[in-house]
């Protein structure tokens, strides 16, 4: 049984390799071309640091408004799909629907968005709020499903009302869980809006992409490199705020 | 007053955890229930505010039906019926204050307590009772940085602060050090002398309930294997509550 697997898993391993092209000789033969590429965006033309950095601004701007909007949408949604509050009519179906929903890159929620709104960062916002809404509403369904029975029951036998054992039994013992995975869907929508630019929706990306075409190579290692200091500066906010939540 | 007739649960998957229990409590009355664990004390304290919903009989609480009474009218009676649990099941990040407030839940308006307030009154009621369980100034205090006598201590207030005419404590000393046992039995027997409170109290040491019950009621395997004064309970009676092996 498990030699099979393992055969059948090779099997399926060699041929993605042969159906992809995968070929570490044509690898190698690039290598002087990656050397090249990088040689050409050296140094890198500090003369658009200023359009870099306002891009930079609006990437957060839309990954800070995009997640805190989200984080809010998926509270509800969160409560609807967890299992151990929500009824099974209304639980099953959430589920499916959250699964579907996230199963959709916020890339491609931009492309849509982009096409109803128009450019600039406002579509990117909603590409943001699409995705992270149900990907939070997952997690914080999970953590819902994790909490201690406890307090549930002692608030319930208080004589208080469903709402009010969700705010003082239930809310107490997610609320920190659920700030940490808003501060970590935070750091990864700032790294997912770095390409919304790419399609229309504003931030960085748009000037990345535009350096590129224009085969402007040392603007673009500029954009890069604020790209990476922005992420770099997000993360460690982020996860020195996480690490106190806990 | 509290009356019990032809009590029945089934836990599922197919337990009979409480096989059929006639009972009346009068007013005032400190009651052991004495049994070995899986006796079926947890689950029939359970069944009396419905924490664990009965598969038959009924259960009468000051005249008014618990069992089948509609959600408004069964948060009415859970209101007079404080609870405290072998696991003390407070809300652990939230402070001592507000986890006595909670015991107000019933009464308070419910609308304001969804955004954490509670009146002046509510307030008053729940300093009042930390002072009377001797925490008067741990308020500020969050929750999981006391002892487990105290915690014990800060969820008896929490059922005091229900205003109730009953409370069940569910194996109120056995998550806590035994040197710990007898100050909080003694806690609740000057609950139930000052403020004539009917106590009912789920045990499984004889000695303590010999020292504090004014009626022992013995359970095994979810009957009533004996219910009389504690000088009543002799070596036979101890040996059919507890069986063969003490």
């Amino acid at each position: 049984m498990r030699r099979a697997a393992i055969f059948v898993a090779l099997v399926v391993l060699a041929w993605t390799a042969w159906d992809t092209g995968a070929d570490p000789v044509r690898l190698g033969r690039g290598i002087p071309w990656i050397a090249d590429f990088v040689r050409r965006m050296l140094p890198p033309d500090l003369r658009v640091l200023p359009a870099a950095l306002l891009g930079a601004i609006k990437t957060v701007e839309i990954a800070l408004l995009g997640t805190a909007v989200a984080a809010v949408l998926a509270l509800p949604l969160g409560f609807l799909s967890a299992r151990n509050v929500a009824a099974p009519a209304i639980f099953h179906p959430a589920r499916v629907a959250l699964n579907f929903f996230r199963s959709v890159d916020t890339l491609v929620y931009a492309l849509v968005f982009v096409a109803a709104v128009g450019l600039g960062p406002f579509p990117g916002v909603l590409a943001v709020v699409a995705y992270t809404t149900t990907s939070l509403a997952k997690l914080y369904s999970e953590a819902i499903e994790g909490i201690d029975r406890g307090p549930v029951d002692a608030i319930t036998a208080t004589g208080a009302t469903r709402l009010q054992v969700l705010r003082f039994g239930v809310l107490p013992q997610v609320l920190p869980l659920f700030l940490s995975y808003v501060l970590y869907r935070l750091e990864t929508n700032i790294r997912a809006a770095t390409v919304l630019g790419f399609v229309g929706a504003g931030g960085i990306g748009f000037y990345l992409q535009t350096y590129l075409r224009m085969i402007d190579y040392p603007a673009a290692s500029t954009v890069l490199l604020v790209t990476v200091a922005m992420v770099m500066v997000v993360d460690a906010i982020s996860s020195r705020l996480r690490a106190r939540l806990v | 007053m509290i009356e019990v007739a032809g009590l029945r649960v089934v836990l599922p998957p197919a337990v009979v955890a409480v096989d059929g229990i006639e009972l009346t409590i009068a007013s005032g009355e400190f009651v052991v229930i004495l049994g070995r664990s899986g006796a079926g004390k947890t689950t029939f304290l359970r069944a009396l505010n419905r924490l664990v919903e009965p598969t038959a009989g009924t259960v009468r609480v000051g005249g008014r039906a618990v069992t089948g009474a509609d959600p408004a009218t069964l948060r009415g009676l859970r209101r007079q019926i404080g609870m405290v649990f072998q696991q003390f099941n407070l809300v652990r990040r939230a402070s001592v204050l507000d986890n006595v407030l909670a015991g107000r839940l019933g009464w308070a308006r419910p609308l304001p307590t969804l955004l954490g307030r509670f009146g002046a009154e509510d307030r008053r009621i729940a300093h009042e009772c930390l002072a009377q369980v001797g925490l008067a100034d741990f308020a500020a205090r969050r929750a999981d940085t006391l002892s487990g006598g105290e915690q014990q201590r800060v969820a008896i207030a929490r059922a005091l602060a229900q205003a109730p005419s009953v409370i069940l404590a569910d194996e109120p000393t056995a998550s806590l050090d035994p040197a710990l046992t007898g100050s909080i039995m003694d806690l609740l027997k000057t609950i139930n002398v000052r403020r004539g409170l009917t106590l009912i109290v789920s045990q499984h040491q004889l000695e303590t309930a010999l020292t504090y019950a004014t009626r022992v009621i013995g359970f095994r395997r979810g009957r009533v294997v004996f219910d009389g004064a504690p000088s009543a309970l002799t070596p036979q009676v101890a040996a059919t509550i507890y069986g063969e092996h003490r």
